[in-house]
């Protein structure tokens, strides 16, 4: 890997992460940042193959409210540089950027732990009327988010291949067919994450309809979110005409 | 955007000092977002950053200035595109009342960041990603960037309209919340059809483990996987689906989850049970 390659991964890395959390156009974006990757070492291919198989295991794993969730967009910028550059493929990408994706957690947290300290010192110029300073210092916290990505993959892509084939050579098979394995069973995560926040209760039915959709009619998943989209908007349809009517009837009898 | 335009128009009777660009402006500091996260006052250095500016031009007087800025290093957190809304609501108080309505600021925000960030985290941070992810992930392994790239262009057309929301607020105050409450309240329940059509496809086509295994008796080697098949088509994804969906329920962390899906995995494939 060229200098230029590995500062502009890093780059890549960094803004990544403030995006994230800031502008948020590429949140949530696993396919985006391999496509990038891919595009600096020269195989888009590849990145795209990457993002999309870490896409599909992280489908529904959000940070919200500030909850700190396994960084698998850095683990998607990792696992293409590592499968690009040692020409191993995507499962020997998927070995380094998994577990680094995982530790992103503990960096994340520090980085919120941080925050705080620079909250207080803001309100501290505030009270003393220090008003440039106030703002000022809060541009530190986007630089520490920066980093929390920037900073693993860096050390990350710059081990070099030799240190980065010794540890594939030491992982014994177990573990990297494991991951496999994980691979396959992770997405269930999301799944059970999104059920969780919806009314499964009430709407059984239009988890079956679904299911039965991919599982027997193997419709693939843009057809399977326009019927979903049909039901929605019927339901929303129906919805509204009964709480007009309601409304008004609740009116009549006043 | 027209309607934002006309929205303006109307409310030109109102004594201000904002104008259409110090909301522009803010909406743009907005953008600070989830940067300055910390564990005590959660989204707080964010109001202050993006509200600062039009904070200085309503109070005049430092003192006024800090009290008020005091007041938005409380406690405040909900889904960083909707609280635009809130955001240019408050602000709209506060050019109108002065420091005075402080209290009710602070009330406002509050009483507001929980049901919004409820919908916000369902529908934009969930549903959306879901959606969209599962097609471009599809697309992206068949090499096809053409997913990847419509979300993005969605999510730029959303990055337009959200940092205008802080106008929208500010123009309608408390009564867009109150208007739209009904509405939204079905326009959330209907996007949830939406999704739990897409996560019922979503379980047997992303969660892809099977079972390798196969019994030999005598001559003749049976299989696992094909007898599981005709039970029910992804009978282990289901299985595992229903089982992760329940330790959530019992307040099992995510990452706890994760973790201990990465140790059945290996053993699973360690000892050949699952691949």
């Amino acid at each position: 890997m060229h200098v230029w390659q590995i500062v502009l991964i890093t780059l890549i890395a960094f803004i990544k992460a403030v995006d994230m959390y800031g502008t948020q156009v590429f949140t949530f974006n696993s396919i985006v940042y391999g496509a990038l990757v891919g595009l600096v070492l020269g195989d888009v291919n590849t990145g795209l193959l990457v993002g999309g198989t870490i896409q599909l295991m992280s489908l529904g794993v959000a940070g919200l409210g500030g909850a700190s969730v396994p960084d698998y967009p850095t683990a998607t910028i990792i696992a293409t540089a590592i499968a690009i550059t040692t020409g191993k493929g995507m499962a020997a990408g998927l070995a380094i950027g998994l577990p680094v994706g995982m530790l992103g957690v503990q960096m994340d947290v520090m980085a919120k732990i941080a925050n705080g300290f620079i909250a207080r010192k803001s309100q501290a110029y505030a009270n003393k009327k220090e008003f440039s300073k106030m703002t000022g210092i809060l541009f530190i916290c986007p630089v520490l988010i920066g980093l929390t990505a920037a900073l693993p993959v860096f050390i990350s892509i710059t081990l070099g291949k030799g240190v980065v084939d010794a540890i594939l050579a030491f992982m014994p098979v177990w573990f990297t067919g494991g991951l496999t394995v994980a691979g396959k069973i992770l997405p269930v995560v999301g799944v059970a994450v999104l059920l969780r926040f919806m009314p499964v209760k009430k709407y059984m039915e239009y988890l079956i309809i679904g299911f039965v959709a991919a599982a027997y009619l193997k419709v693939p998943m843009l057809g399977v979110a326009l019927a979903g989209f049909a039901l929605a908007y019927n339901l929303y349809k129906k919805k509204l005409s009964e709480g007009n009517l309601a409304y008004a009837g609740g009116d009549e009898d006043e | 955007m027209p309607e934002v335009m006309k929205m303006s128009n109307e409310n030109q009777e109102k004594q201000g000092v904002l104008t259409k660009h110090d909301l522009r402006k803010a909406g743009y500091r907005w953008l600070m977002s989830v940067n300055t996260f910390n564990y005590e006052g959660q989204l707080s250095s964010s109001v202050v950053f993006a509200l600062s500016q039009a904070l200085r031009k309503i109070y005049k007087k430092d003192d006024d200035y800090v009290e008020a800025l005091n007041n938005h290093y409380k406690y405040f957190n909900t889904h960083p595109w909707i609280a635009n809304l809130v955001l240019g609501a408050a602000l709209a108080m506060e050019d109108k009342e002065g420091i005075k309505a402080k209290d009710t600021i602070q009330d406002f925000k509050v009483g507001l960041m929980g049901p919004l960030a409820g919908i916000g985290d369902t529908i934009i941070w969930i549903l959306l990603p879901t959606i969209m992810g599962s097609i471009a992930g599809y697309m992206a392994i068949k090499g096809n960037p053409t997913g990847m790239i419509a979300w993005i262009i969605m999510n730029i057309f959303f990055f337009i309209v959200r940092t205008r929301l802080f106008e929208v607020g500010y123009n309608q105050g408390m009564k867009i919340f109150t208007k739209f409450s009904k509405e939204l309240t079905i326009f959330t329940e209907a996007a949830s059809v939406l999704g739990l059509v897409v996560v019922g496809a979503l379980i047997p086509s992303v969660v892809t483990v099977t079972c390798p295994l196969s019994f030999k008796t005598g001559e003749v080697a049976m299989k696992i996987q094909p007898l599981l098949d005709s039970i029910l088509p992804s009978l282990i994804p289901v299985t595992l689906a229903f089982i992760a969906y329940k330790l959530l329920g019992k307040k099992v962390k995510m990452t706890t989850l994760i973790l201990l899906i990465i140790v059945i995995s290996m053993i699973g494939a360690a000892l050949g049970i699952l691949g």
